[in-house]
């Protein structure tokens, strides 16, 4: 799409819909292996999903052409650029389906007043079962033995994708923390500002210089960059490691304790300070520093309370009795960044996310409103200018300006269909605009929503997957429009010719209520195994099919088999498939009469020139019964009496008795008079055959009078 | 496909691990020492389209916090996707057992594992087109492993494993049967179902066909349906367990012919309460951990208790005359499973969405 | 992104897809047809299977009949002749391909053809280079041997005029893909003809009642009829209120809504949205993907192009993909 511009992935082509209109096509490189210009043909054909089978084929002007051409096949979809593996990716989309699934659920088993309240309760319940599965984990055990001197603690490796969901989920989903929106942003810096330095300085990358070189450092505090480090770390609230780096202070080691009293004192004191800051937040994590207040009155106060011992402890006199240098100077522009100093926060922050972070914790810590947040953010870009521009911050951007078409502009650009369908229920929960915006149905998009337009085209993605189709009806369910449409459409291009797939696909059909779909592909299938002479697999899905077409066509080739062959060899395996089919209750239909010609059939074969009358009989008594069955078709009754000419013909006595040849002259009447209407079915027997029968059943019918 | 979570007072030990691989059969193998326990497997790769088979170590979890281990051993790639995978104890040695495999394109894969070394060797494999024609649907190796018996839509096949192989078709029916599954219940004699929830039982010693024939004729309405697995309890060789459509888990006594025993499935009548699950109910085993102390002391008239799997994600066991034990219930299929012969408390499931599942029952439960 | 999944025969000239994206069948200058499985339903390796000898002449086009009937492709030859060809294993006999019909012919030959997958029987639509369309109708579901022709008409709304010498260079079909019960069988044919009648797209429906085939709307603007055709494309509706057509001309690609209320004349409302500029030189062929959000369209210039409808509901050219050759 257009939309994907952003550098990070140059290769990846996703065709989600999206709003602007002013840029021209991006052109993608078709690559190939083998084949010289020029090409004949280009030939397309969309496989699942959106997954584009193009066939280059080759000119035969080319003289050296090694082949034909190659067929290429484009997955239309942008997975991720390459952040996670297809593999974690399948991982994340299997384990969202049971949290979306439940929210669904949710969503309709409440009325849409009633939901208000605390619905943001449910959204944060699903958020976080989302977050989880974004989470990482290649960390191996339990660490036993920890590094003390180890600043930055790598659990996970940090993902835009999480990073991109947690923004959404402080501001939109996470209401319990609206009041402390700056503290979540200074947690979710410390967890991804390490995004950023791939492009440029952070604060992070800093601390990860700086770490290389702590262990040859022998001397700490002379090292200009310890002090960097922490001004640093300070500035954007990462208490912990300042005070664990002040910790490392040369005046702590035990020979030193004479002489750096002082020195040693002012920097504890500075530790004391940093690791009481008062925090505007409900709890912290163990091993985070500061103070937690909840409400903004006892925030103010125990703020004012440590600005002035911050204060105090600047104008304090011991400073003079400190003799390092550096540990002097160091310490005190730590008491300037804590006094918001904005020139030297300014100095100690990279990024202009930094910088923000700064002025939150300690030039405007009262701030609060979405508005005042935006206004700060934008002097904190004017300040710190940045030249390559990350796919979050234009994320961050749109949230802050309360701009939700920006924000679901930034997501499906920079994420897959993935994030949108399910990012969705995050910023429908943040605002009556935004579910305005992507739950009205529009007639440009052809009846459906935004949130319904990103489901199907998630559904479609997740179709063009082998592993991934089956849970692509979980998300076309949720559509209220199109989805079963969709859902069909996806259906009936499974490759049901196989038997485990047809079976898997079926069993959709039967959830999702889809009779006629799981019938054609049991038809689909019963077509397939008869072509492929694997006949009673294809009786039984036929009949499963509930496919009387098919079934009266083959009843007619068995019938005509039976009928001409009866003493081959291979009768034996139609034998079989007719037990096969005979047994079967209702399900066999038209077949039943088989079983019955079968036997027929089997006792006219008997009746061979000077055999008995009593076989003779009994082939009578199944040819009756045949007759009378209400299954066998009309248009078998009269090949089957001409069949038995020979019966009707018996010379030493009339083996049919009065009443049976009446049945049977019935029959021949009845035949008379559907001859004559149009939808009559013409049975192969010879022209003479109604005379010669309907001569000898009267003749029949006349010995057999003249017997009773 | 369920949602609903297992309630919590449960003292089974559920672990489910992510796997990035579909995995089309699975198999405890032989126990060879008490800290090692190993899995076979058979994945497919759908990234690289590689279907694989491989050995697991699976290491327990050594408290209650932590998670069960499952670290890769050896993996080997097969010609075409597994559809069916059984083992047998080597007699002589424990460490090496037998393993035949049934392949997609017709096949039939033998292989020798060494548990302790770590090694697994093709021993020979019977190729495609020819023996077989189509995918083996189903498989299975005589108890000593000197037999092997498999089947596929019109045909069933036995391999003779010994000094040399040798391999033959028992029967032929043109296309007309199709068998979906087969099971030895003796040396000799083994059953196979198909279509129609039909079961056939067939004797080596009376060659040409089948010798007792059973057509599930309970079908309501339109539909019928297919037997996907069989199990036969070695001390009761005449009931057959079977398997498949529709929930359906009945016991065929061959000494009954005609009267089949439904344990759960939706024609087994009663009301809902006796079906678990209405849709395909993938394989079934006896579950000996339940009664392995007292088997003899169970009526022999009564079935022994069975464990399923199925489509919708269920593992349950069912139990004549009982309600059914709903042990997982899972958001996807459950495509298999299988109970370790020695611990038959604990057992393993393949869930559809590219992962396991490890269930640990408790080891001393009092009846 | 992409990735090679098959490569084809020396002399190739045309490809088709199956239903499922799990069989290619490949025709090639020397008549042959190669078809191409995966291994398995998942599996994206390909390997060619079978191969079979159609025609002395080089193969135009195959298309794949609807699964619903086997597997079996219909071949045109350059030489305008059509055959049904079809992979069975019967009886004792291994699983092969069989030729089960060659359609008659006449003078003129085959241009295009479509499966139309009805509920009730199988139906094939030619177009013939004389500006003829035949509707073919299988007789018996299990055997692709019988066909009849269930109508002969030309592209024309104004049923009475008859062209006699009518000479066209190509045609091109597209059913409509719905496959609902209730739903009529309809499909869209335009030429491209030296005669201006013929080739503007025509939308045909079954007439249930009269058992006949009527126009019940013409997708081209007054003052384009005359224009020739080179593709057209109806796409899946998963659930519009209106059908989304799109036809191809040396206009370029237009999008066309298709109402589904017949005025008093029987006729469709029409409209066309959006006139995209298409490909540099002649478009080749058009697919919409299985939503029918996005349409791919392939020309002469070798390219491949994504056309797609923005949350504004405007059309545009989303994407192309053009094949790279390594500089030589």
């Amino acid at each position: 799409m257009p939309g994907v511009t952003s550098s990070s992935s140059d290769s990846a082509l996703s065709i989600v819909p999206h709003s602007s209109d002013s840029q021209s096509p991006r052109v993608y490189p078709l690559r190939h292996h083998g084949l010289t210009p020029p090409l004949a043909r280009v030939s397309i054909s969309w496989a699942r999903g959106n997954t584009l089978r193009v066939s280059l084929i080759q000119s035969e002007a080319v003289s050296k052409q090694q082949t034909g051409g190659e067929v290429v096949e484009v997955k239309l979809t942008n997975m991720e650029g390459g952040e996670v593996t297809d593999g974690q990716w399948r991982r994340i989309a299997y384990g969202s389906v049971t949290p979306f699934a439940l929210l669904q659920s949710r969503k309709n088993s409440m009325d849409s007043s009633h939901r208000s309240k605390d619905w943001w309760e449910h959204v944060m319940e699903y958020s976080r079962e989302i977050n989880s599965l974004l989470a990482n984990s290649k960390s191996s055990g339990n660490v036993v033995i920890e590094d003390p001197k180890a600043l930055l603690k790598k659990e996970e490796e940090p993902t835009s994708l999480k990073a991109a969901w947690e923004l959404m989920e402080i501001f939109y989903a996470d209401k319990q923390s609206e009041t402390c929106i700056p503290e979540r942003l200074l947690d979710w810096l410390a967890d991804y500002d390490c995004l950023f330095s791939g492009t440029q300085p952070t604060v992070h990358a800093k601390l990860v210089d700086f770490q290389k070189q702590l262990v040859t450092l022998q001397v700490i505090e002379n090292d200009p960059k310890y002090w960097e480090a922490m001004s640093s770390a300070l500035a954007v609230g990462w208490l912990d490691i300042v005070v664990k780096l002040l910790h490392l202070h040369g005046s702590y080691q035990f020979d030193q304790l004479g002489n750096r009293e002082t020195e040693n004192g002012l920097v504890e004191a500075v530790a004391v300070l940093i690791s009481q800051m008062p925090r505007m937040r409900p709890d912290l994590p163990s091993g985070k520093l500061g103070e937690c207040y909840q409400t903004k009155p006892e925030f103010m106060k125990a703020w004012e309370k440590w600005r002035s011992q911050i204060t105090k402890l600047d104008c304090s006199s011991f400073w003079l009795q400190c003799d390092h240098h550096q540990t002097r100077e160091g310490l005190k522009n730590m008491l300037q960044i804590m006094l918001g100093n904005t020139s030297i926060l300014s100095h100690v922050t990279y990024h202009w996310i930094e910088l923000y972070i700064s002025h939150f914790l300690y030039i405007r810590p009262f701030t609060v409103g979405l508005e005042n947040m935006c206004n700060l953010a934008q002097k904190c870009m004017h300040l710190k200018p940045i030249s390559n521009h990350h796919k979050l911050m234009g994320l961050i951007i749109g949230i802050l300006e309360e701009n939700i078409e920006v924000v679901l502009a930034e997501c499906s650009r920079s994420f897959d269909p993935w994030m949108i369908t399910h990012a969705i229920e995050l910023l429908t929960a943040g605002s009556t605009q935004a579910e305005i915006l992507l739950l009205e149905e529009q007639s440009k998009l052809g009846g459906i929503s935004i949130e319904e337009l990103q489901r199907l085209v998630y559904a479609q993605v997740l179709s063009s997957y082998a592993m991934t189709w089956n849970i692509a009806p979980i998300y076309l369910t949720s559509c209220m429009k199109q989805g079963m449409g969709l859902l069909e459409n996806l259906l009936y291009r499974q490759p049901v010719q196989n038997h485990q797939v047809l079976l898997k696909s079926i069993e959709i059909c039967r959830l999702n209520e889809l009779g006629i779909v799981s019938s054609n592909m049991m038809k689909i299938y019963g077509v397939h195994k008869w072509k492929h002479g694997q006949k009673g697999s294809a009786v039984f899905w036929l009949q499963q099919a509930q496919d009387e077409v098919r079934l009266n066509r083959i009843a007619k080739q068995l019938f005509d088999f039976v009928g001409k062959s009866v003493s081959d060899e291979s009768f034996k395996q139609w034998e079989g498939l007719i037990e096969l089919l005979g047994t079967e209750s209702s399900t066999a239909g038209s077949l039943k009469f088989l079983n019955i010609y079968r036997d027929f059939k089997r006792s006219l074969l008997q009746v061979h020139g000077e055999t008995t009358t009593d076989a003779a009989g009994k082939a009578v008594e199944s040819l009756v019964s045949l007759m009378k069955n209400p299954s066998t078709p009309q248009r078998f009754w009269l090949p089957v009496l001409y069949d038995s000419l020979k019966l009707l013909n018996w010379q030493e006595r009339p083996l049919l008795n009065v009443a049976q040849t009446h049945l049977l002259l019935n029959k021949l009447q009845e035949l008379s008079i559907a001859k004559l209407k149009p939808d009559f079915i013409n049975a192969d027997s010879p022209p003479e055959a109604l005379n010669s029968v309907r001569l000898a059943l009267a003749t029949n019918l006349g010995r057999a009078i003249l017997e009773e | 496909m369920a949602l609903s979570t297992f309630p919590p007072p449960n003292p089974i030990q559920i672990h489910r691990l992510p796997q990035f691989t579909y995995i089309d059969a699975l198999r405890w193998l032989p126990q060879v020492s008490a800290f090692s326990r190993h899995i076979l497997l058979a994945t497919y790769d759908s990234d690289t389209s590689t279907p694989s088979i491989q050995i697991l170590t699976f290491t327990p979890a050594q408290n209650a916090k932590s998670t069960p281990s499952l670290t890769h051993q050896i993996s080997l790639s097969t010609p075409s996707r597994i559809t069916s995978l059984k083992i047998a104890p080597s007699p002589l040695n424990p460490s090496k057992p037998l393993i035949a495999a049934s392949t997609f394109s017709g096949s039939l894969l033998f292989y020798s594992a060494d548990l302790i070394d770590g090694s697994l060797n093709l021993e020979f494999s019977v190729p495609e087109k020819g023996f077989h024609w189509g995918a083996v649907s189903g498989i299975d190796l005589s108890d000593n492993g000197s037999e092997c018996v498999s089947v596929e839509n019109g045909r069933v096949n036995l391999v003779s494993l010994g000094e040399k192989w040798n391999a033959r078709t028992v029967f032929d029916s043109n296309g007309l049967v199709s068998y979906s599954t087969v099971r030895w219940a003796s040396p000799v004699e083994f059953v196979t179902g198909g279509l129609g929830f039909g079961m056939h039982w067939w004797d080596q010693r009376k060659p040409g066909g089948p010798v007792v024939l059973f057509k599930g004729n309970w079908s309501r309405g339109t539909t019928s349906g297919i037997v996907h697995s069989v199990d036969i309890h070695r001390s009761r060789k005449h009931t057959c367990l079977a398997g498949g459509s529709s929930g359906t888990v009945f016991a065929w006594d061959i000494r009954w012919q005609q009267q089949p025993i439904i344990l759960s499935g939706a024609w087994a009548g009663g009301g809902p309460a006796n079906s678990l699950s209405e849709s395909e109910v993938w394989e079934v085993q006896y579950d000996s951990y339940r009664h392995s102390s007292n088997t003899g002391n169970v009526s022999s008239s009564k079935i022994l208790p069975a464990m399923i799997c199925t489509e919708d994600g269920i593992l349950a066991v069912v139990e004549q005359g009982e309600e059914p034990v709903e042990l997982l219930a899972e958001p996807c299929a459950i495509n298999s499973f299988d109970i370790d012969k020695e611990n038959p408390s604990d057992v393993i499931c393949s869930l559809e969405w590219e992962s396991i599942a490890i269930l640990m029952r408790p080891q001393d439960r009092r009846q | 992104m992409d990735k090679l999944i098959l490569t084809l025969d020396k002399g190739t000239t045309c490809t088709a897809w199956n239903y499922s994206g799990h069989r290619l069948a490949a025709g090639s200058t020397d008549g042959t047809v190669a078809i191409y499985d995966s291994t398995d339903p998942v599996s994206s390796t390909f390997n060619c299977t079978s191969r079979f000898k159609v025609q002395e002449s080089s193969i135009l086009k195959v298309v794949w009949i609807p699964p619903e009937y086997g597997d079996a492709v219909a071949c045109i030859a350059t030489d305008g002749t059509l055959s049904l060809w079809e992979e069975v294993a019967q009886d004792t006999e291994a699983l092969h391909w069989k030729l089960c019909k060659c359609f008659e012919r006449n003078t003129s030959q085959v241009l295009d053809i479509q499966f139309g997958d009805s509920r009730t029987s199988l139906k094939l639509v030619a177009a013939y280079s004389d500006g003829q369309v035949k509707i073919f109708e299988l007789l018996d579901p299990l055997e692709l041997e019988k066909w009849q022709v269930q109508a002969e008409f030309q592209n024309i709304i104004d049923l009475v005029s008859k062209f006699g010498n009518a000479s066209c260079s190509s045609a091109s079909i597209s059913w409509n893909p719905q496959r609902g019960e209730l739903q009529q069988s309809s499909f869209i044919l335009g030429f491209s003809s030296n005669s201006p009648l013929l080739n503007s797209s025509k939308v045909w429906e079954f007439d249930q009642d009269h058992q006949r085939w009527l126009p019940v709307a013409e997708l081209a603007s007054p003052e384009d009829k005359s224009d020739q055709v080179f593709a057209v494309a109806w796409a899946p509706n998963i659930g519009r209120p209106y059908e989304l057509i799109a036809v191809a001309t040396n206009k370029g690609i237009a999008i066309w809504h298709l109402g589904s209320n017949p005025d008093s004349n029987g006729r469709l409302s029409t409209e066309k949205v959006a006139v995209l500029s298409g490909h540099d030189g002649e478009v080749q062929q058009m697919e919409w993907d299985m939503s029918g959000m996005t349409l791919a369209s392939t020309g002469s210039d070798g390219m491949v192009k994504l056309w797609q409808s923005n949350l504004n509901g405007v059309w545009h050219e989303q994407a192309i993909l053009a094949p790279v050759f390594p500089e030589q």
